[in-house]
């Protein structure tokens, strides 16, 4: 990588730069979902709560990204909308097998759907119906239901079912944000 | 003048600063750049230093224009950029306590300062630590720890001092890294050693016995670097202060050891402590003073400043021991920097013979325009303690400080020439008419409003009785057509007191005061009418009693009484006498503000003028509802202690007189950490005619926690019987508590604990007064209610002594600065002033001779009530 970097570098080809807002309920797996697109050498072995936000970068093959990781205890979800304004993307994780607090997530949800940052602008969303692997999760497609994904009528959103510790769905999930920023970034 | 030069040195420094014009909101404004992307991080370095800036000028940035900055620049963690991203640590820091919610940025920082980027650990360290709470402590406790112990150096010293300002919040969670902490002083590197220690002290420091024993070991095992031996040092000090140990203890040896040590730094601070320790001797002294004379002769100007300032405050106590000292000073006279040049001076004039003062006064007026107000200052102090110990050179001094009067010079620098020369005039009977002669002079062009008043009022006080009080009226007339409203009312009530004092003068003074009855102010004009009515009377009594001695009320206690007055309108006029007098300051009692060791700044001055001791007290006492109708508060004597200081229990005893009641306050700390007490209190053994009305209890003894219990006791009726010794036992519930969990049993169990007596003596009825002619106000009070004795004072040897005891025992004010005996003189009279429990104005004339045979005294106690004299008498006997 270090060589084409290089290159790439020399040549003044820079890969498109996009940024992305993580949130959802705090232990829903946002920061260890992070945590496995991160290079090898920047990986964290020790995953703690977040406490406010992280910032952490990744790269897919078309894209550079620049992740806002925030937290998603009740104390701090106020503060999520100080980051709406700048960000091309959002990432929205759900504990599938939290079937509890879903309905604490739908109302989340939509208060940011309902916030004039986002109303206003076309941003993907992308969902990510984590912890896939555990015995009560709940499937995607009940999770969408749940969530009553089909309202969003004015943004491009996804659902992928994932398992953020093997890393199952997420290539797929962040293949389907690339795609979709980059039309957004090719267009801006 | 002075105006014009600061607005040149201002257009210069504008010049060379690129922020010069910044103005808050555009740079508030510019802030929201921090919102774009991708960043731009020089120009946002840029607007972030100016944030800054604006910040360490003072700018006041409101809550949420601040909040709004600070959610900003946390997008800046997705630079990269090192410059950028260390400001922004800086900026957190700043910010923390204005912004709110600064807590997002704590996982942030986490990372950083576990990350790989050395640059960013100890900085993003330092951010964490200003914006953690106590309730967020626990999470970042495992990282503060680790990183105490880390390898790279930075990290370490960042996270030690970190720790100690988290301390402050919460010393609990702090105290559990004493391990790390430990391990960290053996580090090799100089800052991380000195910085861990300054931890492992904090934490420990209110346990007398670890910091003993913290200083005793490092104290062998040296130290690799040298400020953490200073801070041994000063640690050290501290300690031999409190115990008051000698110069025998080890802590001192270590000290004086530190003298030979290598580094120049090391043995500064050992010689500073060493002249700095209140109990030591000259030849204790001696060691500290010869390292100090070798740096005087250092090529490094930094050593001969810290040198001789450290030598010129020796001078202050032991002049003696500098002498050696001299020929080195008066090398230094010449330095090419003034600063050592003034204090080597000043050093010369403290420690120099009667004969080198005219030269070394000429020498430093060669270069007085050359310094700063601040070492004038330094000049103006040693002159001043200069006429006192050579009085005969008053004159050539007093001339000095007149002419540096008349130069420029701000006002700090003025006041200190003034309180010079008043201080001169009062200890020097002889410097008075010169010193009030400079002083006029100086009112005739003073731009000083507080400075002119403070010299009318002493001219007020002093002219009167000065043997051609007439040629001070001009000056202070002239006051009277040229000033301002404050000073012009300072000036009326001086012409007064000359009126007032001199009868022959009395009629030129009321035509003057008639002039100022059309004056525009109504405070002039008031005072005017006044005065004029007053002295038209022409009775002494009135003189004394409301122009040449004045009101004697605590101008609080006045306020609180006229207030409760309307709140409860009356037919009955306002009496006087309920108001509280205003107490005399206590000199001893100004507590002296400490310096931690490893402080950097000195906590701010203390003495500001607030609320005497008393008004507090009396504050106190009005929220108790038991004492609500004891009526006004007449005074509360200093607070004595029940206990020897290493004891289970500390309890000090303060005492309330009231018209016919005594408070007794008992303060108790419990000193015993596996024990709380409940329902303490201190009962009372009275003596004859007194009776104990109530114990109100201290509910809860917590340790180390300071708790009050009062008991309330009546005065006898008679009216002459006002002494008694009060045996006192402190009777509480004792509750053991878990060694483990520090959670006191359920059952306790009733305990005593023995006190020593408490005293109510005739000092406990007197307040003192200070009455400034006090000839005027014997007159007044008059010999109706005169008692006379002579005793012979056969256990007093010298009249100091005696005079003393004499204060003490009646606890009044001395007046006409008679508690000072002047030298080789076998006869004084000492002059006392106070007003007895009940608003009797009480007065003592003591006559004290000495002979061979001893000291005999004749007493004379005036007062407007027969008993009141009898008690004061029955004071001596
Ligand atoms: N079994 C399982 N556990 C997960 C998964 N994703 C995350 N976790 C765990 O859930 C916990 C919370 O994860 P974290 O990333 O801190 O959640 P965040 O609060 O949303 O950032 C951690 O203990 C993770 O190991 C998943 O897909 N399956
Ligand atoms: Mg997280």
């Amino acid at each position: 990588m270090g060589l084409f970097d290089g290159l790439a570098r020399w040549l003044g080809i820079k890969k498109k730069e996009a940024n992305v807002l993580v949130v959802g309920l705090d232990n829903s797996g946002k920061t260890t979902i992070i945590n496995h697109f991160k290079s090898e050498e920047y990986k964290n072995h020790d995953i703690v709560p977040t406490i406010g936000f992280q910032v952490e970068k990744f790269k897919t093959k078309s894209l550079s990204f620049t992740a806002f990781d925030m937290s998603g205890q009740g104390r701090y979800r106020d503060l999520w909308q100080a980051y709406y304004r700048e960000c091309h993307g959002v990432i929205f994780v759900i504990d599938s097998s939290d079937k509890l607090r879903i309905v604490v997530a739908k109302d989340e949800l939509d208060a940011l759907l309902k916030h004039p940052e986002v109303q206003r602008k076309r941003i993907p969303i992308l969902f990510f119906a984590n912890k896939m692997d555990l015995r009560d999760a709940v499937s995607s497609v009940k999770c969408s239901q749940l969530m009553e994904l089909e309202n969003i009528r004015d943004k491009a959103w996804h659902i992928c079912a994932s398992n953020a510790i093997t890393g199952d769905g997420l290539d797929e999930g962040i293949q389907w944000l690339t795609d979709q920023l980059k039309d957004v970034l090719v267009k801006k | 003048m002075h105006i014009l030069r600061r607005d040149k040195k201002e257009e210069e420094e504008g010049g060379g600063n690129p922020f010069h014009n910044l103005e808050k909101t555009t740079v508030l404004q510019e802030a929201r750049t921090f919102n774009e992307t991708p960043i731009n991080p020089r120009k946002c370095a840029h607007t972030l230093t100016k944030v800054l800036y604006l910040i360490n000028q003072g700018e006041q940035i409101g809550t949420t224009e601040a909040t709004e900055a600070f959610f900003a620049m946390t997008k800046l963690f997705q630079s990269k950029d090192a410059t950028l991203r260390r400001l922004v640590y800086l900026g957190i820091k700043e910010m923390s306590k204005i912004a709110q919610d600064v807590i997002i940025v704590t996982s942030s920082l986490m990372k950083d300062m576990t990350g790989k980027e050395d640059q960013f650990r100890g900085p993003a360290i330092r951010a964490l630590c200003s914006i953690t709470d106590n309730t967020m402590l626990q999470s970042i406790e495992r990282y503060m720890k680790q990183a105490i112990v880390d390898k790279n150096h930075a990290v370490s010293s960042a996270a030690l001092v970190s720790s100690l300002h988290l301390s402050k919040g919460s010393h609990e969670v702090t105290k559990r890294w004493v391990n790390e902490a430990q391990e960290a002083v053996s580090n090799d590197n100089v800052m991380v050693q000195y910085h861990a220690l300054g931890l492992l002290y904090h934490i420990r420091k209110h346990d007398k016995l670890a910091v003993t024993k913290l200083v005793a070991k490092f104290s062998k095992q040296s130290l690799k670097s040298p400020y953490a031996y200073c801070l041994l040092i000063r640690i050290a000090s501290k300690l031999i202060e409190e115990e008051g140990a000698g110069s025998d203890s080890p802590m001192f040896e270590f000290i004086e050891g530190c003298l030979r040590h290598k580094s120049e730094i090391v043995i500064y601070e050992a010689a500073q402590a060493m002249v700095n320790m209140k109990e030591t001797t000259a030849k204790e002294l001696a060691p500290a003073v010869s390292v100090l004379q070798l740096f005087c002769s250092s090529p490094k100007p930094t050593l001969r400043f810290a040198a001789v300032r450290t030598l010129n405050k020796v001078a202050m106590k032991h002049p003696a021991a500098v002498t050696a000292c001299n020929l080195d000073l008066e090398n230094l006279i010449t330095d090419q920097n003034r600063s050592i040049a003034t204090l080597a001076i000043t050093t010369l004039l403290k420690t120099g013979s009667e004969s080198s003062v005219d030269r070394l006064m000429k020498q430093i007026s060669s270069f007085m325009t050359e310094i700063s107000d601040e070492f004038k200052i330094v000049v103006v102090q040693a002159i001043q303690s200069l006429c006192l110990k050579f009085p005969r050179k008053h004159s050539v001094m007093m001339n000095f400080l007149s002419q540096m009067l008349r130069d420029e010079g701000g006002f700090e620098y003025k006041k200190a020439i003034v309180d010079s020369v008043i201080t001169i005039i009062e200890e020097n009977p002889e410097a008075k008419e010169a010193g009030l002669a400079h002083l006029c002079e100086f009112i005739e062009d003073c731009e000083h409003a507080v400075l002119a008043t403070r010299i009318l009022h002493l001219l007020g006080r002093e002219g009167p009785r000065t043997p051609t009080p007439s040629k001070y009226i001009r000056f202070i007339y002239n006051r009277v057509i040229l000033e301002n409203a404050a000073v012009r009312a300072a000036a009326v009530t001086a012409l007064a007191k000359f009126g007032a004092h001199c009868e022959e003068l009395l009629n030129s003074c009321i035509v003057l005061l008639l002039r100022c009855l059309l004056d525009t102010d109504d405070e002039v004009r008031d005072r005017a009418t006044f005065y004029v009515d007053t002295l038209k009377e022409k009775q002494k009594a009135l003189n004394s009693a409301y122009i040449l001695n004045g009101l004697q009320v605590s101008v609080i206690g006045l306020e609180r009484a006229l207030h409760q007055y309307t709140l409860e309108p009356s037919e009955k006029p306002f009496d006087m006498k309920t108001v509280p007098l205003a107490s005399q300051p206590i000199t001893e009692q100004r507590v002296q503000a400490v310096r931690e060791p490893g402080e950097t700044t000195a906590p701010k001055a203390t003495d500001k003028v607030a609320a005497s001791r008393q008004d507090v007290y009396a504050e106190q006492l009005a929220r108790i509802p038991e004492f609500a109708n004891l009526g006004a508060l007449f005074k509360s004597s200093t607070p004595v202690e029940l206990t020897e200081s290493e004891t289970e229990y500390v309890v000090r005893c303060v005492k309330h007189t009231f018209p016919h009641y005594i408070v007794f306050q008992f303060d108790c700390t419990n000193t015993l950490n596996d024990q709380v007490l409940e329902n303490a209190s201190v009962h009372l053994e009275p003596s004859d005619g007194f009776e104990v009305i109530k114990y109100l209890p201290c509910p809860k003894l917590s340790y180390d926690t300071p708790g009050t219990t009062y008991t309330l006791v009546r005065m006898p009726d008679e009216a002459t019987q006002v002494t008694g010794t009060f045996s006192c036992t402190l009777k509480f519930v004792v509750k053991d508590c878990d060694p483990n969990t520090g959670e006191p049993d359920e059952e306790g169990y009733e305990d005593e604990y023995v006190l020593e007596d408490v005293e109510a003596s005739v000092a406990d009825h007197v307040q003192k007064v200070m009455k400034p002619n006090f000839g005027a106000s014997w007159e007044e009070v008059g010999p109706e209610f005169e008692v006379e004795d002579t005793y012979s004072l056969s256990t007093m040897k010298t009249l100091e002594e005696a005079v003393t005891n004499i204060i003490q025992c009646m606890g009044m004010q001395p007046c006409e600065r008679s508690d000072k005996v002047p030298e080789g003189k076998n006869a004084h009279t000492l002059y006392l002033a106070g007003v007895y429990r009940g608003g009797h104005d009480a007065l003592v004339r003591s006559k004290l001779a000495m002979s061979e045979a001893g000291i005999t005294m004749q007493l004379t106690i005036r007062s407007t009530d027969q008993s009141v004299s009898e008690v004061l008498a029955s004071a001596i006997s």
